[in-house]
């Protein structure tokens, strides 16, 4: 992935991914890609990096404290009664 | 959009103790999970989390919708890790080159593009992956940090992406795709298939 295509292509691998690259664009890149398999590669790898973003959850959440809840419960209350 | 946060939102109006009582619990995790994934501490997490929702108990009548929501919430989150106290190990602050980052066919700091052979239909995140997975976004400097985490974990649209940063949309793809970049390169290695065929850098 050296060349000075592949180096354009590379640039707009994500926007291709996300679907917000402009047709021209878009057309030009997939002639690329039907002709360059270490670009094909590169996309696959990074598609299946978002994939692994949007799969990752963080650890399971600690319960609010009791006061910190009880607090909540009362701005909340104070808020409802305002409006 | 975070259905999660439309939900909470609905819950909360309702005024039913229960249902508000379920909307902290959601809007908790959501606030939580997004400090853990942006400070990799728990204690910052919980303080962002903590500090977010007594914010939000105070100005619950701003919100006209869930998008507004969301926006807030993930705005004042960021800005409370931003200013955690408990520095984690990973804070470097420098700019990432797109250039530095991408594939080289030789003496190259990015590994070769075969290491990386499976699709995104068949990635399991096992422990290993996800301990790598964490350590490499948490290496990222925080710009692209937030806006990886923010689209690709949160799954928010570019648009909220750069409302929530205060930057343009043009600035938000641009650090999306070198932080995506950044991650792909950082787990090459750990994401295999056998069976497929090799590609190699260049035919």
């Amino acid at each position: 992935m050296t060349d000075r295509h592949c180096k354009q292509i590379f640039a707009t691998l994500s926007e291709y991914l996300d679907a917000q690259l402009p047709e021209k664009n878009c057309r030009e890149l997939e002639l690329h890609l039907k002709g360059c398999r270490p670009c094909i590669a590169y996309l696959e790898s990074l598609r299946t990096t978002v994939e692994a973003c949007r799969r990752y959850k963080a650890p399971r959440t600690p319960a609010l404290s009791k006061q910190v809840k009880a607090a909540l419960l009362a701005a909340l209350q104070r808020s409802h009664r305002s409006q | 959009m975070n259905s999660q946060v439309e939900q909470a939102l609905a819950n909360l109006k309702s005024g039913n103790p229960e249902d508000v009582e379920q909307a902290l619990e959601t809007l908790q995790e959501v606030v939580y999970g997004f400090g853990m994934k942006v400070c990799g501490v728990r204690e910052d997490a919980e303080d962002t989390a903590q500090e977010t929702l007594i914010r939000l108990a105070r100005q619950l009548k701003e919100f006209p919708d869930a998008r507004a929501l969301a926006v807030w919430l993930y705005k004042v989150a960021k800005t409370q890790c931003l200013m955690s106290r408990r520095k984690s190990k990973f804070a470097p602050a420098q700019m990432l080159s797109l250039d530095a980052l991408m594939p080289r066919e030789s003496g190259a700091a990015v590994p070769a593009v075969k290491s990386w052979e499976v699709t995104p239909e068949e990635i399991v995140l096992n422990k290993e992956l996800r301990s790598k997975l964490k350590d490499a976004v948490l290496a990222l400097p925080k710009p692209y940090r937030l806006v990886l985490i923010l689209r690709d974990m949160e799954q928010l649209d570019t648009r909220e992406v750069a409302e929530v940063m205060g930057i343009s949309e043009e600035t938000t793809k641009m650090r999306l795709h070198r932080a995506r970049v950044f991650l792909r390169n950082a787990l090459a290695g750990y994401v295999r298939r056998a069976e497929m065929p090799e590609v190699r850098a260049h035919d």
